[in-house]
Order: C-alpha cells, then sequence, then structure tokens
C-alpha cells in the first residue's frame, strides 16, 4: 500500500480539488473537505519522511510506461534533494485552511489542485512529467490571483502568467531537443532523469537549451534580472496565495535547477555557474535594500523573499556539497519562517483592513504571543543563530567562500541587510506607540496559536538539532556533486569558452 | 465508406439520422484495418490507397462531422431554421473530404477537392438573408475557384514533367529523373498554392477571417477543424511521395510556416471578435502543422505526428465552435470578447469549458493540445529544425495573449448580460464530451 504514496499524495488534492470545484457545496464543507485531506497528505509526509532511510538513490519508486513511442514514463520517486522540499508541501497546506476562513469553496479547490500539482513536480523523475505538473501548477495561482487578488490583480495575473509561461514554453523546446539527443546518442527515446544524466552534450544547440532551461527556472526562483513580476504578483495576490508562491512555487524552481539542469548540463553549467552565482548575490543585495525602502509589510516581505531566494540559489550555483546541503536545508527554513511570516501579515490584513507600516504600532503591547511568534519567524528569517534559517545560511555562506572569495564575502552581507529592513519593520510595527487602528488589536486564539505553534517549534528544532535533516539529504547532495564533478573539471580545462555575452541569460 | 445519404424524413429527425449515419461510418472506419491497402484497385486503378494515417484523418473528419450535426440541432432552434439540404450537403462535403484524404492521384484530388468546396460554399452561404454571410460565400468562392483552378493547372504540369498524375508514378519519376525541372517546380509550386490555399497559410490566409465569421458558427467549426484534416492529409501525402520534391521545397515551407504563425498571431491579437480571433488563432495552427510538413521524413512516412495534431487541433475548436454555438443566442448576437464578461458567474461549467478548450489549443497539459504541441516540437527537433521548433514556441507563447484574454474577460470581470439561451440539451452535451474528449486524448495520446 504504502509503495504508491506518492501517487496518493499527488492525486488525493487533485481529485479532491475538481470535486471541489464542481459538486454544489458551501464553503464550510470545502474548507474542511481541504483542511482534511491536506491534513492526510501531512500525516503521509511526515511518514515518509520518517520511512526515508537517508541513502543516496531514490526511494519510493512507481514506474510505468505512459507514451511508449517517446519513451515517456510515468515514473515518480523521492531521494534526499526531494525530501524536504516535499515535506514542506505537505507541512503547510494545512496551515492555510485553518487560518483563512472567508474564502469561497472556489479558491480552496484552487489550493488543493496547487498541491497536488506541487507534489507531482516534486516526486517526478521523468522530464515530460515533470513539466505536465510544472505547467498545471501555475493553473490554480492563475486563478486565484485574478479572482481573488487585490485591487491591481489584472495586470498582476497576467504579468506572471505570460513571464512563467514564456520561461516553460521555452524549456519544452530545450526538453524535447535534450530527450532527441538522448535518441541520436543511445538509439532509443527516454525522458527519465536517470538515463539523460548519462548525455554528453556540446556545441551550441546544448549551450542553447541550457540557457532555456536556467531560464524557465530563473523566472520562477525568480533569480534577478528576472524578478520584476514577483513584487506585483507577491502583492496582489491574497495571502495564502503569496504563501504558496514564496514558501513552495519558488523553492520548485531551485529544486529543479538540481534536479534537472546540474544532471543533464555538466560542463555548460561548470561554464556558467560563476555569472549563475553572481546573478544570486546581485538580486539578494539588491532586493534586500529594496526591502529597505517599502512602506507596505506584504511588499516588503516580497522583496525580502526574494532576497532570500538569491541565497538559496547561489548555494546551488557554488557545486559544492555544503553549499549544496545548505541550499536543501534553507528551503524547509525559508518556507516556515518566510512563508509563516506572510501568513501573520495576512491575519494582521484581516483584522485591521491595512499593511501600511506607518499606520501601525505598538501590536507587542496588545498581543504578546502574536508579536513573539511572529519574532521567532523573523529571526530565524534573517539567519539568527538557534533558528533554523542559520544552518542553512551558515553552509551556503561556507560553500561560496570555498567556490570563490569574493561572492563569499559579497553572500555575508544578506544577513546585514536581513536584519537591517526586518528589525527596523518589527520596531516600528510592535513596539513604538500603539495607533488608533492598534488599541483594538485581538491576540491569536487559541486554534490559532495551536496551528502555529508546531511550524514555531520546528523552526526553533531545525535551529538545534540540524542533524536529523542534514542526515538525510547529505548522502544525496554528495553524490549529486560527486558525480557533477567526475565530469566537469576535466572537461572544463579542455573547453575553450566561445564567445558568449554576459549577459547570456537574456537571449 | 462514401455517405451521402437523402433520407427522406422529417427535418426534425434529420439531425438525428445524420447522426446515426456519421456514428456507423464511424465505427466502419475504427474497425476497418489499419494496413496499406489499394482499395478497389481493379476498378480504381490505384487512385485511392489507405494506410493508417488515412484512416486517423477519416476518423478525425467523421468526429468533426458528427458533432456537428450535434451541434447543429441546438442551433438552429435559435436561429434561421434550416431545410433538410443542409444535413445532405454536409455529408456531401464529409464524402469529398474522405476521398481527398485516400486519393493518390493529382485528378482525383481535383474532384474530391472540388465536391468538398462546393458544399462548403454552399453551407457557408446557407443563410441567405444575413449579409454577412453572403459577403462571406461571395468571398470563398471566388477565391476558392482560383485555387481550384491553380490546381488543376499545376496537375497539368506536373502531367508534363512526369508523364503521370499518380502519386506513385511521379515518385518514381522524380528518382530516375529530378525534381528540378521547371516544368515540375512549376507544378508542384501551382499545387502548394491550392493547398495552401485551402488551409489558409500565409500569403492566402486572407480571406478566412470573413469567411469564418460569416458563415454559421456550427458550420465555421466543421470548416475550421474537418476541411483542415483533410487537405493537410494530401498536403502531407504528396510531399511525402519522394524525398528529392521534399528536399526541393522545404525551404519554401520553412518561410511559409513561420509567416503562417507570426502573421496569425499579429491578426489574432487585434480582433475584438471571437470567431475572428478563432478563424486566426486557426491561421497560426495550420502554421504549427506546416512545421509537421516540413519535419516529416519521406522514408518512414507514418503522418503520426500530423494526424495526432489534427485531432487535438479538431476537438479543442468543435468545442469552443460548439460551446459558442448556443452561448451565441439569437442570430449570433453574442460574439465579441466584451459580450462574454464574467461568464463564469453565471454559467461556471459552460465557461469552464470554454477555458479548457483554449487552454488546450494553447497547449497546457494534461490536454490534448499540449501533446500536439509536444510531438510537433519533438518532430522538428528530431528532423534538425531547431530554428523552427524555437520559432513555434515563441509563437505559442504570442499566443497565449488572445487565448488568455477570452479566459480572463469570462472569469475575472462582472457579468452584465443574463446568457438566456435556448433550452436544448444538444450543443451543450456535445461540448462536454468534447471536454471529456480533451483530457483523454491529451492522457491517453494514442500514436498511430
Amino acid at each position: 500500500m504504502f509503495q504508491y504514496v506518492l501517487s496518493v499524495m499527488i492525486f488525493m488534492p487533485l481529485l479532491a480539488g475538481l470535486f471541489v470545484l464542481a459538486a454544489p457545496i458551501s464553503k464550510g464543507i470545502a474548507r474542511l473537505a481541504g483542511f482534511i485531506v491536506t491534513g492526510i497528505i501531512l500525516l503521509l509526509g511526515i511518514e515518509l519522511f520518517l520511512g526515508f532511510s537517508g541513502s543516496a538513490g531514490m526511494e519510493y519508486v512507481e514506474s510505468r510506461v505512459w507514451i511508449e513511442s517517446l519513451g515517456v514514463n510515468y515514473s515518480l520517486g523521492v531521494d534526499g534533494i526531494s525530501l524536504l522540499v516535499l515535506f514542506t508541501c505537505a507541512l503547510l497546506f494545512p496551515l492555510i485552511f485553518v487560518v483563512f476562513s472567508t474564502r469561497t469553496k472556489g479558491f480552496y479547490a484552487n489550493l488543493l489542485i496547487c498541491q497536488g500539482a506541487m507534489i507531482g513536480a516534486i516526486c517526478a523523475t521523468d522530464l515530460v512529467l515533470f513539466y505536465i505538473f510544472w505547467e498545471i501548477m501555475l493553473l490554480p495561482i492563475f486563478f486565484m490571483i485574478g479572482l481573488y487578488g487585490g485591487p491591481g490583480r489584472l495586470a498582476a495575473t497576467l504579468k506572471i502568467t505570460l513571464y512563467t509561461i514564456a520561461g516553460s514554453l521555452l524549456m519544452l523546446a530545450a526538453l524535447v531537443y535534450v530527450g532527441v539527443a538522448y535518441h541520436t546518442q543511445f538509439g532509443e527515446w527516454s525522458f527519465n532523469i536517470v538515463q539523460l544524466a548519462k548525455l554528453n552534450l556540446s556545441g551550441g544547440y546544448a549551450v542553447l537549451a541550457f540557457v532555456m532551461f536556467m531560464l524557465a527556472f530563473a523566472i520562477k526562483i525568480p533569480l534577478f534580472p528576472f524578478h520584476t513580476w514577483l513584487p506585483d504578483a507577491y502583492t496582489e495576490a491574497p495571502t495564502s496565495t503569496t504563501f504558496v508562491l514564496s514558501a513552495i512555487m519558488a523553492k520548485i524552481g531551485v529544486y529543479a535547477v538540481i534536479r534537472f539542469v546540474i544532471p543533464v548540463f555538466e560542463i555548460e553549467f561548470a561554464r556558467f555557474a560563476i555569472l549563475l552565482s553572481l546573478a544570486g548575490v546581485v538580486g539578494m543585495m539588491y532586493c534586500g535594500l529594496a526591502a529597505i525602502a517599502q512602506k507596505d509589510i506584504k511588499r516588503m516581505l516580497a522583496f525580502s523573499s526574494a532576497s532570500h531566494m538569491g541565497v538559496i540559489a547561489l548555494g546551488v550555483f557554488c557545486m559544492n556539497v555544503q553549499a549544496l546541503t545548505g541550499s536543501l536545508f534553507q528551503i524547509v527554513a525559508h518556507a516556515t519562517s518566510t512563508g509563516v511570516l506572510f501568513l501573520f501579515v495576512g491575519l494582521m490584513e484581516e483584522k485591521m483592513q491595512t499593511r501600511n507600516i506607518t499606520d501601525l504600532g505598538g501590536i507587542a503591547y496588545r498581543a504578546p504571543i502574536f508579536a513573539t511568534f511572529f519574532a521567532i519567524a523573523m529571526l530565524a528569517s534573517v539567519g539568527l543563530p538557534g533558528t533554523s534559517g542559520f544552518i542553512g545560511e551558515f553552509l551556503i555562506i561556507l560553500g561560496a567562500v570555498k567556490f570563490n572569495a569574493f561572492i563569499g564575502i559579497l553572500s555575508g552581507t544578506t544577513l546585514i541587510i536581513g536584519v537591517c529592513y526586518m528589525l527596523w519593520m518589527f520596531q516600528r510595527v510592535f513596539f513604538e506607540k500603539p495607533k488608533e487602528l492598534t488599541e483594538k488589536f485581538t491576540d491569536l486564539n487559541m486554534t490559532e496559536v495551536l496551528t502555529f505553534l508546531p511550524v514555531i517549534l520546528l523552526i526553533i528544532f531545525m535551529g538545534i538539532f540540524p542533524q536529523p535533516f542534514l542526515k538525510k539529504i547529505e548522502p544525496a547532495a554528495q553524490k549529486h556533486i560527486a558525480e557533477f564533478s567526475t565530469v566537469a573539471p576535466t572537461v572544463i580545462v579542455d573547453t575553450t569558452v566561445p564567445s558568449e555575452g554576459l549577459n547570456h541569460q537574456k537571449n | 465508406m462514401l455517405l451521402s445519404a437523402f433520407e427522406k424524413v422529417k427535418l426534425e429527425n434529420a439531425p438525428f439520422v445524420s447522426m446515426g449515419f456519421f456514428a456507423a461510418a464511424f465505427v466502419m472506419q475504427l474497425t476497418a484495418g489499419n494496413h496499406e491497402s489499394a482499395l478497389y484497385g481493379s476498378v480504381f486503378n490505384g487512385m485511392f490507397v489507405s494506410n493508417s494515417f488515412t484512416q486517423a484523418a477519416g476518423l478525425v473528419i467523421i468526429g468533426c462531422g458528427f458533432f456537428t450535426a450535434m451541434t447543429c440541432l441546438t442551433y438552429f432552434k435559435q436561429n434561421n431554421p434550416c431545410t433538410m439540404e443542409f444535413y445532405s450537403v454536409l455529408f456531401f462535403a464529409t464524402g469529398g473530404m474522405l476521398m481527398l484524404t485516400l486519393s493518390r492521384e493529382l485528378i482525383t484530388s481535383f474532384i474530391s477537392l472540388e465536391i468538398m468546396s462546393l458544399a462548403i460554399y454552399i453551407l457557408v452561404g446557407y443563410d441567405r438573408k444575413r449579409v454577412t454571410s453572403t459577403e462571406a460565400l461571395l468571398k470563398y468562392l471566388l477565391l476558392g475557384a482560383f485555387a481550384g483552378s491553380f490546381f488543376v493547372m499545376g496537375s497539368a504540369l506536373v502531367y508534363g514533367g512526369a508523364g503521370s498524375t499518380k502519386f506513385a508514378e511521379i515518385s518514381s519519376f522524380i528518382s530516375t529523373h529530378s525534381a528540378g525541372t521547371p516544368l515540375l517546380i512549376g507544378g508542384a509550386f501551382f499545387i502548394f498554392v491550392a493547398f495552401l490555399f485551402k488551409v489558409a497559410a500565409f500569403p492566402f490566409h486572407a480571406w478566412v477571417i470573413d469567411v469564418y465569421d460569416g458563415a454559421a458558427t456550427p458550420v465555421t467549426g466543421f470548416m475550421a477543424t474537418a476541411l483542415k484534416a483533410a487537405t493537410f492529409t494530401v498536403f502531407a501525402n504528396f510531399l511525402a511521395l519522394n524525398g528529392a520534391m521534399q528536399k526541393e521545397w522545404i525551404d519554401f515551407l520553412f518561410y511559409i510556416a513561420l509567416f503562417t504563425m507570426f502573421g496569425g498571431n499579429l491578426i489574432a491579437i487585434g480582433q475584438s471578435n471571437i470567431k475572428r480571433m478563432l478563424a486566426a488563432s486557426g491561421i497560426v495552427h495550420s502554421g504549427y502543422l506546416l512545421i509537421a510538413l516540413v519535419a516529416i521524413s519521406t522514408e518512414s512516412f507514418s503522418g503520426s505526428v500530423i494526424a495526432y495534431y489534427l485531432a487535438a487541433y479538431s476537438v479543442g475548436t468543435l468545442g469552443i465552435f460548439a460551446a459558442l454555438s448556443y452561448l451565441g443566442g439569437k442570430g449570433e448576437s453574442r460574439m465579441s470578447f466584451d459580450d462574454f464578461k464574467g461568464l463564469a458567474k453565471v454559467r461556471p461549467y459552460s465557461a469552464a469549458a470554454i477555458a479548457v478548450f483554449l487552454l488546450s489549443m494553447a497547449g497546457i497539459p494534461p490536454t490534448a493540445g499540449f501533446m500536439g504541441k509536444f510531438y510537433i516540437i519533438t518532430s522538428a527537433i528530431s528532423a534538425n529544425q531547431m530554428a523552427l521548433a524555437v520559432f513555434g514556441v515563441i509563437s505559442s507563447i504570442l499566443s497565449m495573449w488572445y487565448y488568455l484574454r477570452l479566459i480572463i474577460i469570462m472569469y475575472f470581470q462582472e457579468p452584465e448580460d443574463t446568457f438566456e439561451i435556448e433550452n436544448s440539451i444538444f450543443a451543450p452535451a456535445c461540448t462536454f464530451i468534447l471536454v471529456f474528449c480533451v483530457f483523454a486524448l491529451g492522457l491517453y495520446p494514442i500514436v498511430i
């Protein structure tokens, strides 16, 4: 029974979502159904996490032929790379159903579909299957922003949709190129990632395909300079959608780079790594500085999220075990901290109808529990020792220094910038004199406390005892880097770099 | 397989009878066996050849006929009533198309092309009292006649050059001589012009907007799908007859495909009427099919990519025209983008169905349209046409705009209309069957 757990985790929310969409039920029941389904997914996720043996290979593998003539398989699996992303995805969805009660049933249905597609994208080990889930993932987001977003929602929806669709269609062409290249080299069709890793690509088309893949993922992450859709989409989207976007969808972008780009395009990746990591660092600093200037809390968090995504992406581009492990760890840490901060802002907005920092103040006196939770999530987000954020960022910076000292030093500034905007905002919103809006601010009720408590505890637990998590991901990260470095250094030395423009990503 | 029946039954029953005939033809076609065989070889002397490709194309065409008849049931309840002959003309058109897919000879192709075209002219101009319909008929008839005469001219030149009008003999002539003789080049060029006109490819695409707009909605759906399926089948058969000839024309078709895609997109982006937008998007889809034509391999030609794309495109397009024909209201009063504001709030299921069709046309998984696009890109890259694949992808990014626009209007704006419609079950039923088909084809891609 448990061997089909991944399929169950994908299709249960998908089907439940479609059912909720089509069936004439009230929004209360829809919410309850959503909560139950995501709850079951969470239990399955925990069970899967505990049962994961920590080997370097794939576990819970499922495989079945889908399109025989093109070698496309319905194949799923989890390894150390995808484990934590999957865990995050299972962990965070129930929160939304508990915290927000005012939405219509269509909204809950979209959330469920979104979760199913995301789990699908995380578990797929076949490139075509991954692409399909990757695209389906966007549809609920499109409807959620467009139907339930803020005043500027139409522009924001169009922006995010056209951006991501453009990226993913280019990826489709690149994906097919990879498949065809495999067919010419090995005489059979396959889109399985393990097989594709054997490919030996070179030449202009390989670079082009690599750029197309990276473009799609860079838009999703979003990596500087493709982040311009982010502030609008994050701000206009309903808070729970922003939460999904920042906590999970952006992570899938990073995950996909690790899973699909690195094994297939070792040489190109190694060549471009320094440029990409620069993009990561610059994006991190740029968005961090932009965050300082924001007046709207949600917009500030949007920039902060983009800034942290730059760091996580940097960890991937450094190509060593420390940085990669750090990135994988930071994926969970960031999702639980910044993601939860988005939820807190959503709660504040529901209670006070404003997100303007200057309108707020003194919340800490009215709502001590809320302020404490907020503070813990915020400190984790800036990477204070003792919280989960510290472990991840420390490993990434360590790896970055090893990779390139200059980039390492730049990446160190993330902590400083983060502290600047976060603490300043915290001071203005939670301390200072209470304003008239915040006078009647009520603290979290019992349900809300019980909902957030596990996540807050997880943040602290991951900060103090990171080993149970690291232990599961490290073997896979080591294997990944090992495979990568057996090919890369020898080839890179021999490869003359053709005259590629510095702004290769814009092509 | 040729079903042109003159049923002497009551008008109300005519659509049911025709649906029955279409269903019977569909089953026959399905069980006909898919091995390469010359039909009635002794009588027709190898003019008709059936294989798995023509079988698939025939299935698509007959399916289009079936759903068109079903849609007409509802459509004519709220528009000018039709007469019996409508359905028999529909059969004539279908018969011509089936002959066209099977034909392996230029004169036969011409005859079936004209059988098909004449029937379609009648269908387009069926509503004699509407000005737009008459205008559409006139335009289509005049231009179509030109295209037909080009085809005859081309056939004559090819006959002069190769000494035969049979595809097989032209092929063997080319392999012993050369495809580059002036007569063959000129002849093939004129034949291509006729085909390109029928599928509305650049630069012969200008008629399609007005004609699609003027024809009755179910007829437009039928034209957009079945006609294209038939023409592309014979086009592919003609092109695949010899490798040397295909090589000769590949650059020409490359640019035609490119301009068709981008020209169609530019036209579609500017439209404010849904039917006109769909007409223009049909041009774009012709462009994708031309990519598949450029990429066909003459050594092992199976046509599966083209057939699958035709099927995927047909279910999407037919579905949206079926939905439009019952949502359009009396006298097709609702046809512009703005008329569909807030449809999702009033008729959520219809809006969802239209959204599915649009997403399928845009090529978003898990719909059939995605699989079709996936196959086309795969075949293009396999044939070393990387540039064409990338242009195809860019063109589909552009096309996202006008598909999304309708979805945005349906979902994200407040309704101004109550969307009163004639209470008839058939067109909605047809729409939902086609929604099912879109997903079924997408999830279980049957590649022949």
